[in-house]
């Protein structure tokens, strides 16, 4: 399982239009191409995850996450916003980047906490602040990615 | 999308969070990337999934504590006209309707509300 077959580059945002923890979540769900009614209820389960407490793990990184009946599969979305916005982090500090997971409840490979873990895993190594914040182009996040072998 | 429909779809997503968390599977990376306290996610879940229960209209809610009795999974998705709960073909004239999904309706063989993804 490699990650980069989870992403595609309409998924990846390099300059969120959002200003707000809220708009951002919105604007990656839409990437997915999903219907409004789907976008809508990814959207609050993703604000359910959030009011158990903040996904941002700290160093400019959050990982908002649910499953939902509304996706077919494991689908990821990663958002870059310089400026930061707001996720109510660990640190206390804004969020710059922020790779959103959405699973189906049930999959049968069973990719979902794998997928967690090895993004929050990618998102702990000292560089990768750094070099998503140097990334000028989607291929890049994939490169990326493919470079750290996750 | 029929309200009832999406708030069943609610219930079932916060149901297999719930799920995920109390078996400790999700629970760990929760607790340990995330930093949550698991207990009080989980009874933070139970409260808003009774809150939401209590928004069903009485003939959904009876068919939803038929089928909750069976397990934790009360809507199930219908993909190229299977029901993916029990894995039986839903009825050609049902599976070729239109405005799917704008009904509340169940699967004739498992009883679990259907939601179409197909
Ligand atoms: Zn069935």
């Amino acid at each position: 399982m490699k990650l980069r077959d989870f992403f595609s580059t309409e998924a990846i945002k390099l300059d969120l239009e959002a200003e707000t923890k809220d708009d951002a979540l919105k604007e990656l769900v839409a990437c997915f191409g999903l219907d409004e009614k789907s976008d809508g209820i990814l959207f609050k389960m993703l604000k359910r995850r959030e009011n158990l407490g903040s996904t941002g793990i700290g160093r400019g990184i959050a990982i908002p996450h649910c499953r939902s009946l509304v996706v077919t599969r494991l689908r990821i979305a990663f958002g870059r916003k310089i400026s930061g916005l707001d996720f109510k982090a660990i640190d206390e500090k804004p969020a710059r980047y922020v790779f959103l997971i959405v699973a189906p409840p049930l999959e049968v490979s069973n990719q979902y906490l794998p997928v967690l873990g090895k993004i929050a895993q990618f998102s702990k190594e000292a560089d990768v602040p750094d070099a998503l914040a140097a990334l000028s182009n989607p291929q890049e996040l994939i490169e990326l990615l493919e470079s750290k072998g996750i | 999308m029929h309200p009832q429909l999406e708030l069943l779809l609610e219930i079932q997503d916060l149901q297999m969070q719930r799920g995920g968390l109390a078996d400790g599977t999700l629970g760990d990376m929760e607790s340990d990337v995330f930093d949550i306290k698991v207990e009080d996610a989980i009874s933070s879940l139970d409260e808003k999934v009774l809150e939401l229960e209590g928004r069903l209209e009485e003939g959904v809610r009876k068919r939803y504590q038929l089928v909750t009795g069976k397990g934790p999974r009360v809507v199930a998705p219908v993909i190229n006209g299977i029901c993916y709960g029990c894995f039986v073909a839903i009825s050609t004239a049902r599976a070729s309707e239109t405005g799917r999904n704008r009904r509340v309706e169940s699967c004739d063989h498992c009883g679990r509300f259907l939601y179409h993804l197909d």
